[in-house]
C-alpha cells in the first residue's frame, strides 16, 4: 500500500424512484473528488454493518428544468449569458454491491456515509481476505486496484485459478492495445513466483501463433520506474523466466527453423519439433477433412493403427513390414497395389476396397508434404519432453510460420499427449497451463465442429480436473465458442472494441464501464474472477520479459541459407568452437536426409562433444558406386524420310 | 371568435399606444392589497427618469445573499383557541469565485399561542412540550380565522428577526462587503449605519410610491432600464433610496414581468452606485430562477438560498 484512504467522500441517497436496493445503490459527491468509474467504496452503517461497492455509473445534472431555459438565460447565444452563479450541480454515482460485512441477512444498502477505500476494505470487497493471508495463502497478484491515492494489490485466488475449484483464464482485447499477450507473460510470471510449494509444481506450454510474440520469454525487457514500483508493490520480482524450452519446426528445406527466433546467439536454444507417422497417424482427424473420412476410410486408418504401426506386419505375398515411418508405409502400400495385381484380385484387399486403401494412401502420403518441415518420411522424431516436465519452466512451440493445418495437428497432438500424462500423473508437474492466442480461430462459436474445438471443449469442461488450465486469448469474445469461454472462472478484458460491446455478452455492463473498456489504456485490465461479484478495474506492469517486435530488433533473425550453411549453423550453435571446416568435411558426399537425421539426433541429445556426435550419428562413410556406363541396349532409330527433319 | 377580439383588441391598444399583455385568464379577484400607496421623494433627479445602465456587466466579486423561510401548522386548538408551530431559517450564502457556499444558517421551532386565553394547567401541559411558547396576543373575542392569522404574523415577524441577526453577524464581520437581501430592507434599521453595500430586492409592488407620469415611467421602464433614485417615505422605518428596474422586456407579458425596485441606505455613494449596480443585476439574469414561478424577477443566488433552506428544513411538519 502506497497511501491509505477512508475519508468520507459522499453519501447514499435514496428516493421512491431511485431506491437503495440490496445490491445497487446511488451516493452523491464533491464535484471535486476521487470517485470514478470503477473505485471502490465502502458505506459503514455504526460498528456492525459494511457494504463495499464499486462504482459502475455516474451522472451529473444541474437544477436547470429544460434547455430552452438556458436558451432563454443566454438570450440566444451560446457564447454570452454564462452568468455570475455557476448552477448548482450534483455528481451522482451508481455503485454496485461487492460485500456486505456481516453477509446476513442482505439487506438494502443504509444510506449512510460513503468513503473510499483503503487497502484492507480492497480486501475484504473481493473476499481476497479469504487467501491472501493467514496460515496457508494462495493468492497470486494480478495487479494493483488505483483510486483516490490508493495503491491495492489485487490477487487471484490459486484454486480458482489454477483449479481444482475452477480453473482458466479468458482474456479479450482489440490487437494491439489490449495489451493480452503481455498481461498472460505478466501473470505466468507472478504465478511462477507467488504459487505457494505446497500447492503443487507449475509448467506452461505457450503456443506461438503470431510473429516472435512469445520468443523471448528469457530475456529481459526493458521496465521504467514505475513499472518496478508496480512490481514492489505486487511482490514480485521483475525477472524474465529462467527456464524457457523452444520448439520450432523446420521448414521445408528440413535444416533451416521455422522460427523468427533465429539469431545465431538464441538459435542453439531452439530444439526442433519434428514428429513421424507414429505421432501422426493418432490425428488423422485434425489432417483429413470429413469429406475424405468416410466410414470405410476410417476403418482402415484404424486397421493401419491397430495391425500395422510399429508391429512386424506379414502379407499375404510372403512379406513382412515394420512400418515406422512415411516412407515405410508407402512400401507396404506398394507391395499391397503389386500384390493384388499380381494375383488378379484388384478390388479387396483384407475386407478393404482398394479404391478405399488409395485414398487413405493418397491422403496420408500427402501429409509429409502438407506439413513438410514438421513431419519427417523417415520417422525421425524429435519432441516435447513429455514425463520430464520441470517445475516453473515455459516450453514454447512456435508454430507461427506454420500453415493452419500444421498448426492445428501441433496442437492437438501436444495438447492430448499433456492431458494423457497428466491423467496418468506422469508429466512431471501437477498443473501446466496452457496458453493459446486467436482462440477465435481454434474454437470459433460457429462453423464446422473440427477436432480442434472439441478437444479445447474438453479442457475447458474437465482440464480442471487434471491440472491442465487454459489460457486463452482472443480479439472478440463473442466469436468463441460460449462453453470454452464461460467455463473460464477468470476473465480478463483488456481494451475493448465497441461492436463487440453491443454484442449480447455485455449486457451486464453498464454505459459507463463499456466507456472505459472502449478506452481502457494499455496496461490495464478489467477482472472478473469467482471470489469478484463485480469486475474490478486494475493495472498491470509491463511484462519482465522482451517483447516480441523489441526482441526482433536486439536479435535480428538470422536468413535462410543454403543446406551446408545451415548444419554449420546449427551445430556452432552448439558449440562455438565447431569450425565451419569440420563440419563441410563431416557431411561431403552425404545424403542430405542422412545428415538432417544426424544433425536432428544431435540437436536432441545436446551432447558434450556435438561434433563427435554428430559424426557419429552419421556413420562411416560409405563410398558410392559408380557404375561404368554401359551401351544402349535399344537399337538406334531408324532414319525415317522426313522433308521438315532439321 | 374569442382569438380575433383578442387580435383585434391587441391591435386597438397599440394603435392608441397602449401594451398588449400576456392575456392570462383568472377566476378570482386578488387579494386586497394592505398598504396599496406610500410617499416619496426625489433624490437623483427632480422627477423620475428612464435611465438606460447600458447593460449588464459584472458584479463585485464577493457578494452575500440573504434569504428566510417560514412554516407554520395549526396543531390544534383548545376549545377555540389554535396552537400553532412554526418554524423560521434564514441563511447567507457566499458567492465566490461563482460558486455559492453557506456562511451562516439560524433556524427555530416554536409554539404559538394566545396564553391569555388558557388556564394555568393548559398553559403548563404546552409550555412542558419542548419548544419555545410565544405569546400570541388576540381580541377577546374568539375569531378562528383572524387567530390563526395573527398566530402567522409572529411567525412572520420571528423569520425577520432571525434574518435580521443572520444580517447583522454578517455585517460586524465584513461591514463594506456587498449583501443581497431578498426582500425590503428597511426593517434593518440601524444595521443600514454599518451597512452602506447592503442591497434589498422587492419582487413585488403592491405599495406604490409613486405617481401619475412618475409612476407610469417606472411601471412601463423598458428592458434593462431604471428609474432615478427616490426615497421611500421611511415612517417608522429606516430611510432607504430606491429605484426600479426592468431585468426583462414586459411587452406580450404583465406589467410587472422583470420588474425589481431596488432598496440601498440613505446614502451618498447609493446614487452614485445607482447604475454600476443595475447593471451588475442585469448580469444577474443568467443562470435563470427557472424552477421558480417568479424567474423573472428572482435573482438565482436568492433562489439557491431558498432551496438551500427549504433541504435544511427537509420534512419539516
Amino acid at each position: 500500500m502506497t497511501s491509505s484512504n477512508g475519508a468520507i467522500v459522499g453519501r447514499v441517497v435514496a428516493t421512491e424512484s431511485l431506491p437503495a436496493g440490496p445490491h445497487e445503490f446511488h451516493f452523491w459527491t464533491a464535484l471535486e473528488t476521487p470517485i470514478g468509474i470503477g473505485a471502490i467504496v465502502r458505506v459503514t452503517a455504526g460498528a456492525a454493518r459494511a457494504v463495499y461497492a464499486v462504482v459502475v455509473d455516474g451522472r451529473a445534472y444541474s437544477d436547470l428544468p429544460s434547455a430552452l431555459h438556458d436558451v432563454v438565460a443566454s438570450q440566444g447565444d451560446p457564447a454570452g449569458g454564462r452568468g455570475p452563479t455557476h448552477r448548482t450541480e450534483v455528481r451522482l454515482w451508481r455503485a454496485a454491491v461487492l460485500r456486505h460485512e456481516p453477509e446476513e441477512p442482505i439487506q438494502p444498502v443504509p444510506l449512510a456515509d460513503v468513503m473510499l477505500a483503503t487497502q484492507r476494505d480492497v480486501e475484504a470487497a473481493l473476499r481476497m481476505d479469504a487467501y491472501i493471508g493467514g496460515e496457508l495463502p494462495r493468492g497470486v497478484p494480478v495487479g494493483v486496484y488505483r483510486a483516490g491515492g490508493l495503491t491495492a494489490a489485487v490477487a487471484l485466488d490459486a484454486d480458482f485459478l489454477l483449479g481444482p475449484e475452477s480453473a482458466h483464464l479468458n482474456i479479450s482485447g482489440v490487437s494491439g492495445l489490449a495489451t493480452k499477450t503481455s498481461a498472460v507473460e505478466f501473470l505466468l510470471a507472478s504465478i511462477f513466483q507467488r504459487l505457494p510449494q505446497r500447492q503443487g509444481s507449475v509448467a506452461a506450454v505457450c503456443f506461438n501463433v503470431k510473429g516472435p510474440d512469445l520468443d523471448f520469454l528469457d530475456q529481459p525487457g526493458d521496465l521504467t520506474d514505475a513499472d518496478r514500483e508496480l512490481y514492489r508493490v505486487l511482490g514480485i520480482e521483475p525477472r524474465p523466466f529462467n527456464r524457457v524450452r523452444y520448439f520450432a519446426p523446420f521448414k521445408p528445406d528440413g535444416v533451416n527453423l521455422n522460427t523468427l527466433r533465429s539469431h545465431p546467439d538464441l538459435a542453439g536454444s531452439v530444439q526442433p519439433l519434428v514428429w513421424g507417422l507414429r505421432e501422426v497417424l493418432g490425428y488423422h482427424e485434425v489432417l483429413l477433412n470429413r469429406d475424405d473420412l468416410d466410414a470405410k476410410a476410417d476403418g482402415f486408418l484404424d486397421f493401419l493403427a491397430d495391425r500395422v504401426l510399429d508391429k512386424d506386419f506379414r502379407d499375404e505375398w510372403g512379406g513382412t513390414h515394420r512400418v515406422q515411418s512415411f516412407a515405410d508405409l508407402e512400401r507396404l502400400f506398394r507391395a499391397i497395389f503389386d500384390g493384388l495385381e499380381q494375383a488378379g484380385r484388384a478390388d479387396v484387399w483384407r475386407t478393404h476396397h482398394i479404391a478405399t486403401i488409395r485414398k487413405v494412401r493418397n491422403r496420408l502420403l500427402n501429409i509429409s508434404t502438407r506439413c513438410k518441415g514438421l513431419v519427417t518420411d523417415d520417422g525421425s522424431v524429435s519432441d516435447l519432453p513429455f514425463g520430464a516436465f520441470e517445475d516453473r519452466a515455459v516450453y514454447v512451440i512456435d508454430v507461427a510460420g506454420m500453415d493452419q493445418v500444421a498448426q492445428d495437428l501441433v496442437f492437438t497432438r501436444i495438447v492430448t499427449m499433456l492431458r494423457e500424462h497428466l491423467e496418468r500423473r506422469d508429466l512431471g508437474v501437477d498443473h501446466l497451463v496452457v496458453f493459446v492466442d486467436e482462440l477465435n480461430k481454434y474454437a470459433p462459436g460457429d462453423g464446422p465442429d473440427t477436432y480442434v474445438r472439441k478437444m479445447l471443449l474438453d479442457i475447458s469442461e474437465r482440464g480442471r480436473y487434471l491440472g491442465l488450465v487454459l489460457f486463452a486469448a482472443q480479439q472478440f469474445r463473442s466469436q468463441v465458442h460460449r462453453r470454452v469461454v464461460g467455463n473460464a472462472g477468470t476473465v480478463l478484458f483488456g481494451r475493448m472494441d465497441m461492436d463487440e460491446l453491443a454484442t449480447p455478452g455485455y449486457q451486464v455492463l453498464s454505459p459507463a464501464t463499456k466507456i472505459k473498456l472502449a478506452t481502457l489504456p494499455k496496461g490495464e485490465l478489467m477482472v472478473r474472477h469467482p471470489h469478484f461479484t463485480q469486475p474490478v478495474f486494475v493495472r498491470f506492469p509491463r511484462p519482465p520479459v522482451l517483447s516480441g517486435p523489441e526482441g526482433v530488433k536486439r536479435f535480428p533473425p538470422a536468413v535462410d541459407v543454403p543446406f551446408e550453411d545451415a548444419v554449420v549453423r546449427q551445430l556452432a550453435a552448439l558449440d562455438r568452437r565447431i569450425a565451419a571446416t569440420q563440419v563441410r568435411d563431416a557431411i561431403a558426399g552425404r545424403r542430405d536426409d542422412d545428415v538432417r537425421r544426424a544433425l536432428l539426433a544431435t540437436r536432441r541429445a545436446r551432447p558434450e562433444d556435438p561434433l563427435g556426435y554428430f559424426r557419429a550419428a552419421l556413420g562411416p562413410a560409405v563410398a558410392r558406386e559408380r557404375l561404368a556406363p554401359t551401351a544402349p541396349s535399344a537399337a538406334p532409330l531408324r532414319p525415317v524420310d522426313d522433308p521438315y527433319a532439321p | 371568435m374569442t382569438g380575433s377580439v383578442r387580435h383585434r383588441l391587441a391591435d386597438a391598444l397599440r394603435h392608441v399606444g397602449g401594451t398588449v399583455g400576456a392575456g392570462v385568464p383568472l377566476t378570482h379577484a386578488a387579494p386586497p392589497v394592505t398598504a396599496p400607496f406610500a410617499g416619496a421623494s426625489y433624490v437623483e433627479e427632480q422627477r423620475i427618469s428612464a435611465i438606460d445602465v447600458g447593460g449588464p456587466a459584472p458584479p463585485p466579486p464577493t457578494v452575500a445573499f440573504l434569504d428566510g423561510i417560514q412554516r407554520y401548522a395549526v396543531e390544534g386548538r383548545i376549545g377555540l383557541v389554535p396552537v400553532v408551530r412554526g418554524y423560521v431559517a434564514a441563511a447567507l450564502l457566499v458567492r465566490d469565485a461563482g460558486g455559492l457556499r453557506p456562511a451562516d444558517v439560524a433556524a427555530e421551532e416554536f409554539l404559538v399561542v394566545s396564553l391569555a386565553r388558557l388556564g394555568p394547567a393548559e398553559r403548563q401541559a404546552i409550555t412542558e412540550v419542548g419548544p419555545p411558547v410565544v405569546d400570541c396576543s388576540a381580541s377577546e373575542r374568539a375569531h378562528p380565522i383572524l387567530d390563526v392569522q395573527l398566530a402567522a404574523r409572529v411567525v412572520e415577524r420571528r423569520r425577520e428577526r432571525v434574518e435580521t441577526e443572520l444580517a447583522a453577524r454578517h455585517l460586524r464581520a465584513s461591514p463594506r462587503g456587498w449583501l443581497v437581501v431578498d426582500g425590503s430592507i428597511s426593517d434593518l434599521g440601524a444595521l443600514l449605519d454599518d451597512g452602506p453595500r447592503v442591497l434589498g430586492l422587492i419582487k413585488s409592488h403592491e405599495t406604490q410610491f409613486l405617481d401619475g407620469i412618475d409612476l407610469e415611467t417606472a411601471l412601463t421602464l423598458p428592458e434593462g432600464c431604471r428609474t432615478s433614485v427616490f426615497a421611500r417615505s421611511a415612517g417608522r422605518r429606516a430611510a432607504v433610496y430606491t429605484w426600479y428596474l426592468r431585468l426583462w422586456p414586459w411587452e406580450e407579458q404583465e406589467l410587472f414581468h422583470g420588474l425589481v425596485r431596488v432598496e440601498r441606505p440613505a446614502v451618498s455613494e447609493a446614487v452614485g452606485d445607482a447604475t454600476g449596480v443595475s447593471r451588475w443585476l442585469l448580469g444577474e439574469r443568467a443562470p435563470l430562477a427557472a424552477a421558480d414561478a417568479r424567474w423573472d424577477r428572482l435573482l438565482y443566488p436568492v433562489q439557491q438560498v431558498e432551496t438551500f433552506l427549504r433541504a435544511q428544513a427537509g420534512g419539516w411538519w
